[in-house]
């Protein structure tokens, strides 16, 4: 029992410390923002091939019913990425906790639980050097761009066990905001004074989930899940727009050919081409349609005691909705692909578990290439 | 692993990972730059200037720090100073002591400032009527720098640097029963050229200082002392008299100090905000600058906070304002910074004050600098205002 006490605060550390957000890129500066994975450690070490079936990120209502007993979670994630720009490299790095949340069984065949997670990442902040000559002498100017903040997606949600088949429904609201700051320095002329401008955007939304796992076949398990966000309004303080969010549709396998050993597979489809013509009426580049896909393997093959620590590998793949402009009026598309892999154990007399997930890839759009290295740890605490 | 070490891993790990944050990518337009870049504008402002006038007498003589003495083809001027009375009587234990014969006269001076190329400087000490009238002018004072009431001439050495100097100027002191111990000198300066020299008044500077050795009368005349006594007036007066700036001319300094007030009318782009990052008051001078040869200062512009006429009020910010350097004798344009006030008028503060700026030397009363502007009557000579302004951004939604 004096575990607990030290599971608790490090719950409470992971949960203090900002707010929710997954993964920055540059590549968040176009479109809505960074579309976030808000998956659990364990889902990232095996290409987030089992994201369908876990209970800890807000994809599937119905994997809520994994939850034998009320629980708490929080993933923290960290990470270094090379930006690559073409005439140059800069590494960047940042840390974010996607997911925190907590679970309670309501009965033998209902659970319920909330989960905070990110669904739209917006951190970002660009330096450029120009010269311009407002007086006819040229004079330096260095301009850095930068947003904090983003969106991010309460869940409530259900999940009802039946006999072979769990259903799932979850309520989303979307909320969220950020601070976008332009500042303009003159390095070499003082009498040029520095310049900012500020705004500040709300975000707002409601969605729906619906999600179903069912074992159609012994030892194999496949899931579905459906996601309706309806539409996301950002204000200002002087103006609002409103843009569609996609439908999300969601299916995964899970088998299990031996006691121990996981193999899974995941894909899913977004429709963001519907947020186009709003991006596009703001003077964005307009968003496409993305897929995404996972695959991944799960195998307890060590002992930490008398406990098993699964071993996991994984491979995943996705588009981004959001194209970059790779010259004036041409885009190109954004995706992403990275391997995974992860471990995890349970401590505190099987009270709480610790998973750690590590991927390493790239993102390219055009010519632009992105390289990153994190690192999730992810607690999940049954006191 | 214990479930305690298991915990404490992981708090290191979220401890490691919340020291470092570098989001700050180099920009690649146009795939990764903002959608829009911010637009300068620059525009001259040339009628920005409604109105403006100039006054004169805001540091008089006897508030300056300084006590001008000068031989200038174009300023003479000389310092006059009246001691506080000096005692007739003083007690060493139980004797009183009176006063008898003074001698070993002393005058300390604080010299300010002098064009060290001119040599040969000379303060020629005259004996003036105790109770001089203050208000008199160089002409009205003039006779009493005669031979007949000549003290002493003061040698200053060429390389006499700024600072406390002390000077015998007589070997005894007689100070008629009528002037109640009051003794007033007046002093002029004589050089091997034309050329000025400032001494400390008493005003944040050092007051002359006058010192007797007193001799004490029978019976007790075994006693003496050293009386020092400071000046009860301290100033000087000029050849030619100051005078108001003559209509249309922006006069600056000099003493009695003189300040210009320029009200601006502004288009709202201007004053919106903070988006000023370079605003420039152009002015052309409509004679040399006056001061000490070869020397520089500075006159600057704040903004009115209640205007009030010539006795308006000034913000005391003195981030709020302008500056610009005048060298002696400069002729021709020149450029104050006027973005600290246009930004300033931008700001909750400052956005329901007058549009009204007061220009004048800096440090007022310390300095013998002057410089005189054109006004807006000398038409494209007059003050014009150069803005170059950020325009408003557009961070775009969502």
């Amino acid at each position: 029992m004096r575990r607990v006490p030290l599971v608790l605060a490090a719950v409470a550390a992971l949960a203090a410390a900002s707010r929710a957000a997954a993964q920055d890129s540059v590549f968040g500066i176009r479109g809505l923002g960074f579309l976030d994975r808000s998956v659990s450690a364990r889902s990232v070490a095996v290409g987030d091939a089992l994201a369908p079936f876990d209970p800890e990120a807000a994809l599937n209502p119905a994997a809520l019913a994994a939850w034998r007993s009320t629980s708490g979670w929080a993933v923290g994630s960290g990470g270094n990425r090379t930006f690559d720009a073409g005439t140059g490299t800069s590494s960047l790095s940042a840390t974010r906790f996607p997911v925190i949340g907590f679970a309670g069984v309501i009965g033998p065949r209902v659970v319920l639980g909330v989960t905070v997670s990110d669904f739209l990442d917006r951190n970002w902040s660009v330096q450029q050097t120009d010269t311009v000559s407002p007086r006819g002498t040229p004079v330096v100017a260095s301009d850095q761009t930068r947003s904090l903040g983003g969106v991010s997606d309460v869940r409530v949600a259900m999940a009802y066990k039946m006999s072979s088949v769990t259903f799932g429904v979850g309520l989303h609201v979307l909320t969220g905001s950020t601070v976008t700051t332009i500042d303009r320095q003159f390095p070499s002329d003082s009498s040029y004074a520095a310049y900012r401008q500020q705004q500040n955007t709300s975000y707002g939304g409601v969605g729906l989930s619906f999600g179903v796992l069912a074992t159609p076949v012994a030892k194999v398990l496949a899931a579905a899940s459906v996601r309706f966000s309806g539409r996301l309004k950002a204000t200002t303080s002087d103006a609002s727009a409103t843009v569609p969010l996609p439908v999300e549709l969601h299916l995964g396998t899970y088998y299990q050919p031996l006691t121990g050993v996981v193999i899974a597979a995941t894909v899913g489809h977004a429709g963001w081409g519907t947020a186009a013509d709003a991006l596009q009426a703001a003077g964005q580049e307009g968003s496409r349609d993305v897929w995404n896909a996972g695959f991944g393997v799960e195998a307890a093959l060590l002992r930490m005691g008398r406990s098993l620590v699964p071993l996991r590998l994984g491979y995943r793949w996705r588009q981004l909705p959001f194209p970059i402009p790779s010259a004036p009026g041409v885009t190109s598309p954004l995706s992403e692909h990275a391997v995974t892999g992860g471990f995890g154990f349970d401590t505190a007399g099987g009270r709480a578990t610790v998973d750690l997930g590590l991927e390493s890839g790239s993102r390219a759009a055009g010519g632009l290439t992105e390289r990153f290295t994190t690192l999730t740890v992810g607690l999940v605490i049954r006191p | 692993m214990s479930g305690s070490r298991s915990a404490l891993a992981v708090l290191g790990l979220a401890a490691v990972f919340g020291c470092k944050e570098q989001l700050t990518t180099p920009g690649r337009c146009p795939a990764v730059c903002p959608a829009t870049n911010l637009q300068l504008a620059d525009t001259l402002l040339a009628t920005a200037d409604v109105s403006d006038t100039s006054v004169r007498g805001y540091v008089l003589v006897r508030e300056a720090s300084y006590l001008l003495t000068s031989n200038l083809d174009s300023l003479q001027s000389v310092a006059l100073l009246r001691f506080a009375p000096m005692d007739s009587v003083w007690y060493s234990g139980t004797d009183t002591a009176h006063v008898g014969k003074r001698d070993s006269v002393q005058l300390t001076l604080q010299f300010l400032q002098r064009d060290s190329s001119v040599k040969q400087l000379r303060l020629v000490v005259y004996r003036l009527p105790a109770k001089f009238d203050t208000a008199a002018t160089y002409a009205d004072i003039a006779p009493y720098f005669a031979d007949s009431n000549l003290v002493d001439t003061i040698a200053i050495e060429d390389t006499a640097q700024a600072g406390s100097h002390t000077f015998r100027i007589a070997d005894s002191l007689v100070i008629a029963p009528a002037d109640s111990g009051v003794v007033s000198l007046g002093l002029k300066l004589l050089a091997a050229g034309k050329t000025a020299l400032t001494l400390g008044s008493g005003v944040l500077t050092s007051a002359p200082t006058l010192s007797a050795f007193v001799h004490a009368r029978a019976p007790v005349d075994s006693l003496s002392k050293t009386f020092s006594v400071l000046p009860f007036v301290a100033l000087f007066v000029m050849s030619p008299p100051p005078a108001q700036p003559p209509p249309g001319l922006l006069a600056i300094g000099g003493i009695p100090t003189a300040r210009a007030t320029v009200r601006l009318s502004l288009p709202k782009v201007v004053t919106d905000s903070n988006a000023v990052v370079r605003a420039t008051l152009l002015l052309n001078t409509a004679a040399p600058a006056g001061g000490f040869a070869r020397d520089s200062f500075y006159v600057i512009a704040q903004p009115v906070v209640r205007d009030y006429g010539i006795k308006s009020i000034l913000w005391p910010d003195s981030s709020v304002s302008g500056k610009m350097l005048i060298h002696q004798g400069q002729t021709g344009p020149v450029e104050m910074d006027l973005a600290p006030i246009l930004r300033f008028w931008g700001t909750t503060s400052g956005d329901s004050t007058p549009r009204l700026i007061v220009m004048r030397v800096y440090p007022e009363g310390s300095i013998l600098g002057a410089v005189t502007l054109s006004g807006r009557a000398a038409g494209a000579a007059g003050p014009q205002l150069r803005v170059t302004y950020v325009k408003p951004y557009v961070f775009g939604v969502p």
